[in-house]
């Protein structure tokens, strides 16, 4: 067999490189590991009757160019108007129901804090000046900074000039704040520690720190300017229409296939063999898999020179989310504010209670108050669980995968009554709606998915791997092998549900 | 009476008094007032008890700007600075780690604890002394303007792009990793070992408000690296008789250029009218008539208190307020009866006569970071210890030791309040006492006087806001053309005629007398006195 490409692993982003590419014509060929395609963003069955919609669970961050390249909505990708309403619990209180409408959530901040609402106005005025800004520069492919050629020079120029339309004082505090850590930022704004900790939640979301270290603000910052709308039915609506573009345009999708190794001739790209055995042949290879797994796990260790292989192993993957799925008898009910029915929700009342759920990670221990991440896909699909009932998906931030004397079935239901706990704190009548329960360590999501680590980001955010990711030799989607390509959330500009990086790679393999 | 003076600089802290000796240099009719009756500010040596003379606050030297020794002919005025020889980090258990002044034995040292990073130690060395001429570059040389549209800006600009791009791609990378990367990972892209890694992640939190696996701290790393006494690289040393020693070759050599130095003078406030100038009103009503007033004192205490909100707009205060000053140390002073023997390492050798970090492990510095972040000193903190009487026999009577031990974390916004800070003095000396006696069992019968300084203590005696060692924390966002906010990095402030010469302006904290030197220069190349 032949093909033109063949892209490892039917995520998000490989999904999206391979119907980018099929759609100019290329034959290509996606081989998935698993029996189902989706990768993080696969909507499986947690519970006889009761189903998640992904690992994944925040789609505001998916480019909408890439939409409308794909025709996404020809293929029944529903996008919903504006970002989600977020919401916070407190344990005493009504807790604060960030709304996606400017108006209505200022008049919802201003009982916590008047100056805050007004504060609020400011700040996403300011997003939205400086979005112009960032997000070009999150769409493009990245600059190649450690060896730019004429092209990246004049490339880069539009973006100055950009830049400096913003005039003297933003464009000083563009360059002053994502050095900065995110508490630090939005204190400047914000009185309120609740509004601080919702908003303060993304920016460390599968981050190995908490709200106080450098560099969050630059996570922050990324985060607010591309978060456009969210996606109707979660990420496995996505998965849906992106596999439905993609067949359409004629991309195979083969599923149990797991690549054993990409096989090289003389030094360039031929195919992949699979572990049963197959080969496949190919002159380029596009991998949406994670550069650890990509460059240490599936090539030939001759392959790799010693430079490249240092700079891949110290790429910093140290997952730090866990993942729970509940099935509930009820609806999820807080007690803040019982009649509420919210897709999404957040807990920790205030930024040190972010940064204390951190911390056991560096030790290594096992969570005690973690910071929870929930997202109820039955408020916009009751389908997903029988009638009247719920499901809770829950990332739970912050896990360590090392855990001190390693992760065992005790500890994991362990941490899923602490996650309940944490939980019930908010809303306690959810304990005695527990139908069925699913809990996934870090180790078992690395497991699962074969990502490294377990880290759902397919690589630190920190402000150098955002810079080079994922190494001087590959930050633009190729890699050191002639024919091979990275195009999953371990290239620019990231992790999470954007499709950016496939859909970008993709690009970057047709201009080759 | 009023007096008239080309300058008047405020604080006779080491950056006063280069900034005052570069004006009297060229000629300037030159004023210093210090609130004190000794000078240095921070840079001081005093003898609390008698016959034991401290380095009270700042207590090792390194990167004092050789050029400037030069110009301002520091050594004829008694500058002189003795080698701190070794790296010391004890253990509980085993013999700790020692890295000493000739490579070969240091590499052995390192292979008790990992053959590999023994291996690989001088080539992180070498490394590193490269990427340190980075730093030089942005030591003395003003911040370069990214928002200015002026051509000279443009080619300040670009010439920094170039430098860089000279660089080549790898130390480029390598670069960008050390400006945002956490000690502890950065150390990590070389070394296997935690003994080495925690001994060496220190130098990357010193003065700062962050643990050492933070983002930003691997920056910090480099100061390490880029000493310099006598020409030789790389090296750190005491300041004969104290740390005051730079500060009164300083004084001395501002004197000899004709520069009036007058102690317990404490400035009330700035004299301004209509956005500009003309001097300053002492404590004590004297008014003192100068075209050009330069502040050593850090932007806090500048703007908020003597010159006062009502002369500044309202975005200027703003910024000045959300400038970090986070005191995050302490400093304990003691007059030692005796040597004290350090148990995994007896003896008053060689190994003793640099610094001394107790940082046994990573964890132990982040529990003594995460104390901080809730409002608690660190029950067993991170201490870095000095016994210049080793070295340096002025400074204690015969047999006798002075030990100056610097402490993190000590939050100056205890959650108790930072002014009840006094009712916690003790306990935070009893907590460094203790902890250092488990590595120094006699510590405690040896001593015969104990100075204990908490950051409430730092602000109150030297006028540093929150007690902030490096007037502001040197954090990315606070560093080069931000510090201490955008637009006014190059001394110049929005008052005409008033200048910042501390290390609160470029290029930062730490006694290397450049933030004095540019002011100076800056000031008198653009006619501003």
């Amino acid at each position: 067999m032949s093909y033109d490409i063949i892209v490892i692993g039917a995520g998000h982003n490989g999904l999206t490189c391979a119907a980018t590419l099929a759609a100019s014509g290329r034959k290509v060929l996606v081989v998935e590991r698993r029996d189902i395609i989706g990768g993080l963003c696969a909507g499986e069955s947690f519970h006889p009757g009761y189903s998640h919609t992904g690992l994944h669970q925040d789609t505001t961050g998916l480019r909408l160019k890439m939409v409308e390249a794909l025709g996404l909505g020809k293929h029944g990708l529903n996008i919903s108007p504006g970002f989600p309403d977020v919401y916070v619990p407190q344990v005493q209180g009504s807790g604060l129901l960030l709304a996606h409408d400017p108006k209505v959530a200022a008049a919802e901040i201003s009982t916590h804090s008047p100056d805050d609402a007004v504060r609020y106005a400011e700040f996403r005025a300011f997003i939205a000046r400086i979005r112009k800004i960032v997000e070009p520069l999150l769409n493009d492919a990245p600059v190649n900074m450690f060896n730019p050629g004429p092209k990246d020079i004049l490339g880069l120029i539009p973006h100055a000039i950009a830049t400096r339309r913003l005039g003297k004082h933003e464009m000083l505090d563009l360059l002053r704040i994502p050095p900065m850590c995110v508490a630090d930022w939005l204190r400047e704004y914000f009185s309120s520690e609740l509004l601080n900790s919702v908003l303060a939640q993304p920016a460390i979301s599968g981050a190995w720190c908490g709200p106080w270290s450098p560099g969050t603000a630059a996570s922050l910052l990324l985060y607010e300017c591309t978060k456009t709308h969210g996606v109707k039915g979660g990420a496995a609506a996505l998965i849906d229409s992106l596999s439905r573009a993609a067949t359409a345009s004629g991309v195979e999708i083969r599923t149990g296939a797991e690549v054993k190794e990409i096989t090289l001739a003389s030094g360039a790209v031929s195919g992949v063999t699979l572990v049963d055995g197959e080969k496949i042949d190919a002159t380029t290879v596009a991998a949406s898999c994670d550069p650890k797994v990509t460059f240490l796990d599936c090539l030939p260790p001759h392959a790799v020179t010693h430079k490249f292989e240092k700079h891949i192993e110290h790429y910093r993957m140290r997952g730090t989310t866990a993942k729970v799925h509940l099935a509930l008898s009820g609806p999820l009910e807080f007690a803040g504010r019982p009649d509420l029915r919210v897709e999404y929700i957040r807990t920790g009342e205030h930024l040190d209670d972010l940064e204390r759920a951190f911390d056991p990670v560096k030790y290594r221990q096992m969570p005690r108050r973690p910071m929870l991440e929930i997202y109820v896909p039955t408020v916009a699909r009751p389908d997903l669980a029988p009638q009247g009932h719920s499901v809770a998906s829950i990332m739970v931030h912050f896990v360590t995968h090392g855990l001190e004397g390693g992760w065992t079935d005790e500890r994991r239901e362990e941490l899923g009554d602490i996650v309940v706990a944490e939980l019930a704190r908010f809303a306690p009548a959810v304990k005695d709606s527990i139908v069925g329960r699913e809990v996934l360590t870090p180790v078992d999501i690395e497991r699962r998915y074969g990502v490294f680590g377990g880290h759902i980001l397919h690589g630190e955010h920190g402000l150098d791997q955002l810079l080079t990711r994922p190494a001087p030799e590959c930050v633009r989607y190729r890699a050191p092998q002639d024919g091979l390509y990275i195009c999953g959330g371990g290239s620019h500009p990231g992790g999470g549900v954007s499709g950016a990086p496939g859909y970008l790679a993709a690009k970057s393999i047709l201009a080759h | 009476m009023a007096s008239k003076y080309d300058a008047v600089i405020i604080g006779a802290g080491h950056n006063g008094l280069v900034c005052a000796a570069y004006l009297a240099r060229a000629g300037r009719k030159v004023l210093v007032l210090e609130r004190r009756d000794v000078l240095g500010g921070a840079a001081v040596s005093e003898e609390v008890y008698p016959g034991f003379t401290y380095s009270v606050a700042s207590y090792v030297v390194s990167l004092f700007r050789p050029h400037i020794i030069r110009e301002l002919e520091l050594a004829k005025h008694g500058y002189q600075l003795l080698p701190l020889e070794c790296s010391f980090s004890p253990h509980l258990e085993g013999e700790g780690l020692v890295r000493w002044p000739e490579a070969a034995k240091t590499r052995r040292e390192i292979a008790r604890f990992s053959q590999k990073d023994a291996e690989i130690y001088p080539e992180f060395g070498l490394a590193m002394t490269k990427m340190a001429f980075l730093v030089k570059y942005i030591l003395d040389n003003p911040a370069p303007d990214p928002t200015s549209l002026d051509p000279r800006e443009l080619k300040n600009l670009l010439d920094f792009g170039k430098y860089f791009k000279n660089l080549g791609p790898d130390m480029l990378h390598l670069h960008s990793q050390l400006l945002t990367m956490s000690a502890v990972d950065f150390l990590g892209l070389w070394f296997e070992s935690e003994a080495l890694t925690a001994a060496m992640s220190v130098s990357g939190i010193i003065g700062t408000f962050l643990g050492v696996r933070s983002p930003g701290t691997a920056y910090v790393l480099l100061h390490h690296y880029m000493g310099e006494i006598d020409g030789a690289f790389r090296s750190w040393g005491f300041s004969k008789g104290g740390t005051g020693g730079v500060s009164m070759a300083c004084a001395r050599s501002a004197q000899s250029y004709g520069a009036e130095i007058r102690t317990e003078a404490s400035v009330a406030c700035v004299k301004i009218k209509n956005g500009k100038s003309s001097g300053v009103i002492l404590e004590n009503g004297d008014e003192i008539d100068a075209e050009a007033v330069f502040s050593c004192l850090d932007p806090n205490r500048t703007f908020l208190k003597i010159v006062g909100e009502n002369h500044l707009d309202d975005r200027f205060v703003t910024q000045i307020k959300r400038y970090k000053l986070r005191g995050s140390s302490g400093k304990v002073n003691l007059a030692l009866d005796r040597f004290p023997d350090f148990t995994c390492r007896p003896g008053d050798g060689q190994h003793v006569r640099g610094d001394i970090s107790i940082a046994p492990d990573l964890d132990y510095l982040e529990r003594a970071y995460d104390d901080a972040k809730y409002g608690n000193f660190s029950a067993k903190p991170f201490m870095n210890v000095v016994i210049p009487s080793l070295v340096d026999p002025t400074v204690a009577p015969p047999g006798k030791h002075v030990m100056s031990i610097f402490v993190q974390y000590a939050p100056y916004h205890i959650k108790e309040g930072a002014s009840n800070w006094p009712s916690r003095r003790d306990a935070f000396g009893d907590a460094v006492i203790n902890t250092l006696s488990e590595y120094c069992p006699g510590l405690k019968d040896s001593i015969l006087h104990m100075q204990v300084l908490t950051p409430w203590d730092i602000e109150q005696k030297f006028g540093l806001t929150e007690g902030n060692i490096f007037q502001g924390e040197l954090s990315l966002e606070q560093l080069l053309f931000l510090r201490p906010v955008g637009g006014y990095a190059r001394y110049k402030t929005p008052i005409k005629g008033l200048w910042m010469c501390g290390s609160g302006a470029h290029p930062g904290g730490g006694i290397m007398g450049s933030p004095g030197e540019m002011a100076a220069k800056t000031c008198l190349t653009s006619g501003g006195v």
